[in-house]
């Protein structure tokens, strides 16, 4: 059986490591839950270098969802905006503080996660996000680690690819950032260090991706 | 230095060349009955083609179905390459520690191990098997019939299962179960078996040793394997590739039901099932997947008779990096509706069906009567000869071809078609080396244009669509 994944790092945590791996995450801050007068003051001066618009993120451990819970303002316009949302995601269950992010749009979403299984051990997966995996659970797996090669082979092996390619006018995604993703997500894997790992959504530009959000099981 | 050494002696280890080839075969339960199992392996073996020696093991008879028997495993002079054992379970390991240092395979019929709940008897014969420098199979196991040599181990007399005839395709079976049904379907299409092995609760042995040892078996040119569970999937895997990059493996997977761990902690867990990952790592890795019992059998017989072909086409493409595999495929047909389903399969496969080219098309507007179809599938309508068919193939397949691999529907039901056609089909293939498949009645005429065609090294199918599947095997080659 798989074990069960102990305790996890906060999603600034995950992200600073992957950041550090190379993969890119949309510019932020954490602010950590301080005494209630001091909150405004935090917020402008952490965030005053981020520009607008923004994304907050109530930062809480273990927390399944952030979105069913209620623990996400996206596009957020202006500072008392800001201010507010802050002020609200504080005071969710639970939560640690607040991660302030630059608002990242209109790429196409994926899914790149890893996870250690019974038979294999670590493997790496790959599926585009929203319905794609929900309903049709249109995935593919590889060993892990795997290289460039192997990792264009994975992508390729989902039946929705040629959403990748571009169509309806969309111009086509950059597989070779996508692909940098998967052969990191794949060696981070191989590590044995990890237990599961989602990069849930992968955002895909024509240049770029941005991993918006991640979770990782030590 | 050193580690390479000790690895080169480990592998040693598993040379199983006494189970598959023993020269000496002892049977611990030998019994004078062939209503006992261990009467009924006993004459299986006495059968056997080429001279071995047989040491039956029973305290309680000197002589057993016409020869010398044993009251012990301690009375037995000389060397054993395989010690079969049919004792109750927990006499296992004592038998095995008396074979220690006489034999060097150990097969173990009996159930009542891990299957049943009892791990820990079967964790002390693998212990006591290990010791003593034994290779296990099994337990709960049929164990092995080499069509070749004749050495059968099976506790299933002949009678009750008709055992194939000698061929080149080898079977790997976890289930005994299947094993009768892929004997079966074997006889109905007159495929032949080099080596079948059927390693039961796998202690030991398992389906990656059994890869490795018929990569290099001479007598085995493709392998089908029925699967439930593999333990180590990485060295599956290793095992798997490397066998067939030398010759063709279908695997069939049962239990594909179970999904991804609902209570997973991350989305990519509730996604991963045991068979996602299962099915996603043999195509990582171009490892052939049947997708139900019918594939693999059709697979098989797909790749038994055409697989000689295909290794010299495969030899060139070798030579010649710019070949590709290919996919593009000609439906010739007789038959408008038949012809309509193969290519709705050849879609879902994923296969090309390119336009028949200019010229030939102008050639064939000339001589053939203009209602015949002249698309692909190309239709001959109910007025289409065996002429007609080989006329056609001719102009297409020769010189520069513009398929790479052909469909041929010969509804038998039509006055111009005869086994005949058979012969003229196989003549091309043999000049192409191109991937063919038939796909004809079930009338009299029909069965005997199949069983021709069969033998001519052309496979015939109930159904276009199977048709169409089993050239998908031949062409992923």
């Amino acid at each position: 059986m798989r074990a069960i994944p102990g305790p996890q790092p906060m999603e600034h945590e995950a992200k600073h490591l992957l950041s550090g791996l190379g993969l890119s995450v949309p510019e932020g801050v954490f602010i950590e839950k301080p005494q209630r007068k001091l909150l405004r003051e935090m917020v402008l001066l952490k965030t005053g270098r981020l520009g607008l618009p923004l994304a907050a993120k109530t930062v809480a451990p273990g927390i399944r969802s952030k979105s069913e819970a209620g623990g996400i303002r996206l596009r957020i316009e202006t500072k008392s905006e800001l201010l507010e949302a802050v002020r609200e995601l504080m005071e969710m269950e639970g939560a640690r503080g607040v991660l302030v992010e630059r608002m990242v749009e209109g790429g196409t979403e994926a899914i790149v996660g890893g996870l250690i299984d019974a038979q294999f051990g670590p493997v790496v997966m790959f599926g585009l996000g929203g319905i794609f995996t929900e309903v049709f659970r249109d995935v593919s797996f590889a060993l892990a680690p795997t290289g460039p090669v192997e990792a264009k082979k994975l992508i390729s092996r989902i039946k929705g690819q040629s959403v990748l390619q571009g169509m309806r006018g969309r111009p086509p995604v950059d597989l070779k950032a996508l692909t940098a993703a998967i052969v990191t997500v794949s060696r981070l894997m191989a590590t044995g260090l990890i237990k599961e790992i989602d990069l849930n959504p992968l955002s895909l530009f024509p240049q770029g991706a941005f991993v918006l959000d991640a979770k990782i099981f030590v | 230095m050193l580690k390479a050494l000790k690895k080169k002696q480990k592998r040693k280890e598993k040379d199983l060349s006494g189970l598959f080839n023993p020269e000496s075969v002892a049977v611990i339960g030998a019994s004078h009955s062939e209503l006992k199992l261990g009467g009924v392996v006993l004459k299986n073996l006495l059968r056997l083609k080429r001279r071995i020696r047989i040491f039956p093991v029973n305290p309680k008879f000197p002589r057993l179905m016409g020869i010398k028997a044993y009251p012990s495993v301690e009375g037995i002079k000389g060397k054993i390459d395989l010690a079969i054992i049919i004792r109750p379970a927990p006499e296992t390991p004592s038998i095995l520690e008396a074979l220690t240092g006489k034999a060097s395979c150990a097969l173990v019929v009996s159930a009542g191990f891990a299957e049943a709940g009892q791990a820990g008897l079967q964790d002390e014969v693998l212990r006591t098997a290990r010791k003593g420098g034994i290779i296990l199979m099994g337990p709960n196991c049929m164990g092995v019939y080499n069509a070749t040599t004749g050495l059968d181990t099976f506790i299933l007399p002949p009678e009750r299962l008709p055992r194939p005839r000698a061929g080149g395709t080898a079977i790997v079976t976890q289930s005994g179960a299947v094993l009768s049904l892929l004997f079966e379907g074997m006889a109905k299409t007159d495929m032949g078996v080099s080596i079948t092995a059927h390693y039961g609760n796998a202690a030991d042995i398992d389906e990656s040793d059994i890869y490795e040892y018929l990569e290099n078996d001479a007598g085995t040119e493709a392998v089908i394997c029925y699967l439930e569970s593999v333990r180590d999937g990485r060295r599956f895997i290793k095992r798997a590739k490397a066998l067939s990059e030398k010759k063709p493996l279908i695997i069939l997977k049962a239990g594909k039901g179970a999904a991804g761990q609902a209570a997973a902690f991350s989305h990519t867990g509730r996604l991963a099932g045991a068979y996602e990952v299962f099915h996603s790592v043999l195509a990582q890795y171009g490892i052939f997947e049947a997708c139900d019992f019918e594939d693999l059998m059709d697979g098989a017989l797909a790749l038994s008779t055409q697989w000689k072909d295909l290794k010299h086409k495969n030899k060139n493409r070798n030579k010649n990096k710019k070949t590709s595999k290919g996919n593009r495929v000609l439906v010739l047909t007789n038959g408008g509706g038949a012809g309509v389903l193969a290519s709705d399969e050849c879609t879902r496969q994923g296969f090309e069906q390119p336009e028949i080219p200019p010229a030939n098309l102008e050639n064939f507007r000339k001589i053939f009567p203009p209602f015949y179809g002249m698309g692909n599938p190309f239709d001959l309508t109910a007025q289409g000869s065996d002429r007609d068919y080989l006329y056609i193939l001719r102009e297409l397949g020769d010189g520069l071809s513009f398929f790479d691999g052909f469909i041929i529907i010969a509804l038998t039901a039509v006055t111009g078609i005869t086994p005949a056609l058979a012969g003229m089909l196989a003549d091309f293939k043999k000049r192409t080396g191109r991937p063919m498949v038939l796909h004809t009645g079930q009338d009299e005429a029909g069965r005997e244009l199949g069983r021709e065609a069969r033998k001519a090294g052309i496979p015939s199918f109930d159904t276009p669509e199977r048709a169409v599947r089993a050239l998908g095997h031949l062409l992923s080659w």
